[in-house]
Parts: C-alpha cells; structure tokens; sequence
C-alpha cells in the first residue's frame, strides 16, 4: 500500500522533507505548496514534482500532509487537513500558542486520523542512544542533566526566526528539540526558570539559560543561543545516581577537512562532519509512515508536541516575570 | 618574586594552620616551603592525631591547642569545618593575627559578619581563600572581557562539579549545606571580580538525587547581577566515583560580540594506567594556590603589588559568596527566585 504526500510550505524543512519522501518507495510525493509560488515552484522542479497554486487542491490530492510553514501558520493548515481527512506530520513546535495545539489535538481527535509532531531529535543516533542508555538504567536514576544547542542566528525565508511572534526566539525554535528529548527521557515537567536574552520583538540575537525541574525529582539545566560565533554544537551531560554519560558533537566528529589557502597564513576555513548513513529527517518520516500502515500510534503524540511547546512558552514567561513558572 | 628575595634576610612571615579538616590545608602547607621569607611555624588541629601526622608529612611542628600556635605566629591559615571557621578567626584576631579562611566563609551572615568586625576591631586583615582568582586562565579570562574581546556580556553558563567529597561535608551540622554551600562560592567570586558587579537575585533547584540523602548534592543556580548580566552556575556534586578527575571549574560567557570559555583545569594529560582501575586525568597547569599563598604572605608583610590585576579576596568577597550560596537554599525552599 502506498502514500501520497504534499508538503506545504517550501522552506528549509520542506526542501529537506522532499528528499527524504523521495527516497521512499512507497511514497508518491505529489506536489508542494507555498504562499511565494516562485519558491514552491524551484522546489517542485528540484524535486520532479507539481507546484500547487492551491493548498485546497493539493490537500485533496494526496493522503498525507506534510505541514512545513513558520510555526504560526501550523493549526490552521494541518487542522484543515485533518478536517479532510488526511494524516498529518507537522514541524516543531506544534504550534505558536497552546491554543493553536488544542485546536489541533481536537481536530485530530474528532477525524480519527494520525497528527505527528516532527520532533525530529527522537531520531537522531545521539540523542536516541543517550536515552536508550538512560532508560537501560546505565547511569542509574537521573539526577542532574545539562544539554547544549546553538551557534549563530538562522536566516529563514522573509527572516522569520527573527519575529519573536512567529518563531518564539531560541526558548520555543531550537530549544524545543530539547525540551521535548528531556520530557522524552525525563517524564514531565513539573516547573520552569529561565532566563533570556529577549521575549519579544525582531532579534537575531538570542541567548537562554533555562532550569527545568522534573516530576521525577530530575533537573536539568538547558542553554539556547543564536549568539555563538564559535559555530553549533550539541552536548548532553546526563548525572545519575549509579554514573555520567557525556555527548559533545564538537568531539564525536570522526571527519574534519581543512583545505589550506594560499592568500593567507591563517585560518582556512575548517570543516567537520559527523556522517551518518541513515538521515533521521528520513527515519522521522519513514516511522509515520510505518505507523499508519501498521495502523498504530507513532511515537511522537499529539499531546508530546504540546507539552514541549507549553514547555518553551514557560521558559519564555518566566524570563518575561522574573519567577518560575509552574506547568 | 626576585622582589622578594630581596627581603629575605630581614622578613620572615611566621605562618599557622588552624585545623585540616579541609583538605586544602595540605596544599596550602605544601606551598609554604616555596615561598621565601615565609616559614610554616606549626598545625594546631583539634583532631590531635591529624596534627601530628601532618606536621610530620610537612616538617613542622604539631601544637597542643590553637592559642599556643597563634602566639608564634604573625598569621594563620584556617581549614577547619565551616561552621567552625567564625570560632577560630575570632580566636586568631584576638590574638592580633590576620588570617586567610577556607570557603565558604561562613555558613550564615551573621558569622561572617561577626569574622568581618572583630579582625576590623582588632586591626588584623581578613582573606578568604579564593585561589581560583590566581589562575593564569582566569586572569587571562578576565583581562580579555575588560578589553571588551566579546563586547558586552549577556550570560554566564558556569559550572564547579565535582565528586562528593563526603566526610564532614555531607554532615550539615558542620558543612552548613551539601553540594550548594560547598560548590556555589569560587565561581560566584570570578563572576564578581571579573565583572565588578554584584548579585541581586537568586534563583536555584537543589536536590539530593546523587545519593538520595539529607543534603543538597545537585544544586543549579541562576544568580542576576546588577549589571544585567544572567548566570547559571552548576554546583553539583554530580561526578561519578568512577569518574577521571575530581571536577571542574568552567565559565562560558556569550557577549553581544562574541563568547569566551575557560576551563580552568583543562591543561591535563590523560593517563591510562593498568595499575589503576580507570583513566585519570593528570593536570600541568600552574598551581594557583601557590600564587594564593603568596599574596597572603605578602599582605601579611606588606609588600603586596596593589597594582596587581587579581588581589586576594577579602572578608566582604568571602561573605557576598557565601550569601549567594545562603539565598539559593531559601529560593529552593520557595521555588521562586530571592531578592538580595
């Protein structure tokens, strides 16, 4: 039985989202759409596929909608979908606002068919083994956990990351990735401080420090920037009462290129790579996917999605009141 | 120090341990016999036993009580308990010696600020023994943002883990706290003096997850400085025993035109021995509480550089630590942050 998919939205993930659907045997992609037709119209000819001038149509066309669009405008597309009838993965964060994800966990409910939150992290080797490892019992009962995620500032299509309005700064864009892997590891969050560089308003300059306590009796201390001119990393330090397990991507790179200049006797630009052979956009999808086949939950819930968000929301409130905030 | 080899002959600053129940006091002692013009006159330890073994280990003399040490001295080194660190300065500035205190200086305000008074009444100077000042990492660190290399700071990421060091430590009665009192103090000091600036809220979860007891042992700290600067501070005792080195010192700072880390120990070679049972880091970095005791030595004498770029941290640095430690145990308890 196959698929087939349209993606809305034509951006950077939607781009990444067609090579990954593509590869996929039992996966028709169908067509994208985008408001800036130009740009759905590039990435219909990069992918082999038809540019929709309407979302409608390309909604009516496919069986599963693959909703990519700056996190505001998620509700409304993906409950349209749903309200049609079809599956939907939908980017992180689920939504903008709490609301926009109640409205779209009842739209899910009401049609039956399966929402999935793409919070891609789940998938990526590092992040999936650092939890299996936890929840193997080889640190024993976690204590104490410290991630890290962020480099320079992200130009998005019409710079979007920057409208704290549509993105949410580095608390809701990037950091929900952790957010979500902690909850993922840690069980549920019980409150929230966080310090941030800004709450509101057009910045690229972002930078949070964020404390989570757990249900669990866990804690963890979580960092965000845009503002890191030395370039992205990821870590993890994760303490329990039985052992540390520690994750640095900028030592786990097993591949680093440097190409020497001649007009300079300094620095060349310095390229490292952790490759991978299985692309966890590609995992992510192929889980939905093998999901609905299977005619069974993906691993990702609707209510998963929710509870990071209300997670970043929180850290942004808190940094916004000056107090922790409770969930 | 050739300055000081000048005054060899007429200076000689007579230098007293008062307790080693802090596990400096080794280290402290230890730097004496490298610093001219300075003599390790005795150990006064109310562990008897210790005071003798000691001051065989260092070649000097083991005293029968406190007083007897203090009038052979000019001044003295205190590595007690915490909770005994007031009883003991009080006994040396009285005695007319100033004296350097192991950290935490206090485990509440109000011995510190009884420690602050009578060396001032007395007019005897009071330290306390923040050596993490002297590191050429931290100074190089601290030099590099007052240059303005990464423009104006935003946010401190900092941490001072370590193992559990167990014994008194984790007995509150004589700690005053866990992992918090013990691990919050050296990184909130290098904040301060590097900054010029001084805490005025404090945030902090705590929580005993390490060994599920009745301390404190996994404790993260965000304190806010009246310069709008926001700081974490990890003070957790949260390194396993099987872990290669005893802890760490970092600070990570993100400026509007840049970032600047340190790691303040990270000057190590890894050593992997079949004699031991794990890896283990072996540091070569410089001993800053050799540069420590040296300042002490020097302000004792007089002769300290003023224009130094680190000074020793007083009395009034050692208190606004340990009140950062001592507000982040009432903000956990409240779940909100602390005004200060």
């Amino acid at each position: 039985m196959g698929f087939r998919v349209g993606i809305i939205g034509a951006g950077t993930m939607g781009q990444v989202h067609s090579r990954a659907w593509r590869r996929m045997p039992d996966i028709e992609l169908i067509g994208v759409y985008d408001i800036d037709a130009t740009r759905a119209s590039r990435i219909a000819a990069d992918s082999g596929v038809t540019a929709f001038s309407s979302f409608e149509e390309l909604v009516n066309t496919v069986d599963i909608v693959d909703v990519c669009v700056p996190t505001p405008f998620h509700a409304e597309y993906a409950i349209f979908a749903l309200e049609a009838d079809k599956d939907v993965v939908c980017e992180k964060p689920m939504g903008r606002t709490l609301e926009e994800c109640d409205r779209m966990i009842a739209a899910a409910e009401a049609s039956g068919k399966t929402l999935m939150p793409a919070q891609v992290l789940r998938f990526f080797p590092e992040f999936q083994s650092t939890h299996d490892l936890i929840r193997k019992g080889a640190i024993g009962a976690p204590a104490v956990v410290r991630t890290h995620r962020g480099g320079g500032f992200p130009r998005g299509v019409n710079n979007w990351f920057a409208d704290f309005a549509q993105s949410g700064g580095v608390s809701l864009d990037i950091l929900i990735h952790d957010f979500d892997w902690l909850r993922w590891t840690l069980g549920d969050v019980e409150r929230v401080y966080a310090k941030t560089r800004h709450t509101d308003g057009i910045h690229e300059d972002d930078y949070v420090l964020a404390t989570l306590r757990f249900k669990s009796g866990a804690i963890a201390h979580v960092e965000g920037t845009w503002m890191d001119a030395a370039g992205y990393y990821t870590s993890i330090e994760a303490a329990g009462d039985n052992g540390l397990i520690h994750y640095d991507s900028r030592e786990t790179a097993p591949l680093r290129v440097a190409r020497r200049r001649h007009d300079s006797s300094s620095g060349a630009g310095i390229h490292s790579e952790s490759p991978v052979s299985a692309d966890p956009y590609y995992l992510e999808l192929r889980h939905f996917v093998d999901c609905l086949t299977a005619g069974v939950a993906p691993m990702i819930t609707p209510e998963d999605g929710r509870a990071a968000v209300a997670i970043g929301l929180a850290a942004l409130e808190s940094s916004r009141i000056g107090k922790s905030v409770s969930l | 120090m050739s300055r000081k080899n000048e005054k060899d002959k007429t200076l000689s600053v007579r230098i007293g341990i008062l307790s080693f129940a802090h596990m400096h006091a080794a280290s402290y002692a230890g730097s004496l016999p490298h610093i001219p013009g300075a003599t390790l006159v005795g150990i006064a330890d109310e562990d008897r036993d210790r005071a003798t073994r000691m001051a065989t280990q260092f070649g000097t003399t083991a005293y029968p009580s406190y007083e007897a040490l203090l009038a052979d001295v000019d001044a003295v080194v205190i590595c007690s308990e915490n909770v005994h660190h007031r009883r003991l300065t009080e006994l040396a500035a009285k005695a007319q010696k100033h004296v350097l205190c192991e950290k935490p200086l206090a485990t509440t305000l109000e011995d510190a600020d009884a420690m602050i008074a009578i060396c001032a009444e007395n007019g005897v100077k009071l330290f306390t023994a923040f050596p993490c000042r002297f590191h050429p990492a931290y100074k190089r660190l601290k030099a590099a943002t007052q240059e303005g290399a990464i423009g104006q700071i935003i946010g401190a990421n900092t941490t001072n883990q370590g193992q559990c060091p167990g014994g008194w430590f984790i007995d509150k009665k004589m700690s005053g706290g866990g992992a918090a009192i013990d691990h919050t103090v050296h990184v909130t000091d290098l904040l301060r003096d590097m900054m010029g600036a001084e805490p005025v809220e404090v945030y902090a979860e705590l929580t005993n997850g390490m060994a599920h007891s009745d301390y404190d042992d996994c404790a993260l700290i965000t304190i806010t400085f009246d310069n709008g600067v926001f700081a974490t501070l990890d003070a957790s005792w949260s390194r396993p025993k099987s872990f290669w080195t005893w802890g760490n010192v970092k600070i990570a700072l993100t400026g509007t035109e840049g970032v600047a880390s340190m790691d303040m120990f990270a000057q190590n070679h890894v050593v992997f021995s079949d004699v031991a049972e794990r890896p283990s880091l072996h540091n070569w970095g410089d001993n800053m509480d050799l540069e420590m005791i040296q300042a002490f030595v020097d302000a004792v004498a007089g002769t300290q550089d003023l224009n130094a770029p680190v000074s020793l941290a007083t009395g009034e640095d050692g208190r606004a630590a340990a009140r950062v430690a001592l507000a982040a145990y009432r903000a956990a308890e409240t779940g909100q942050p602390v005004t200060l």
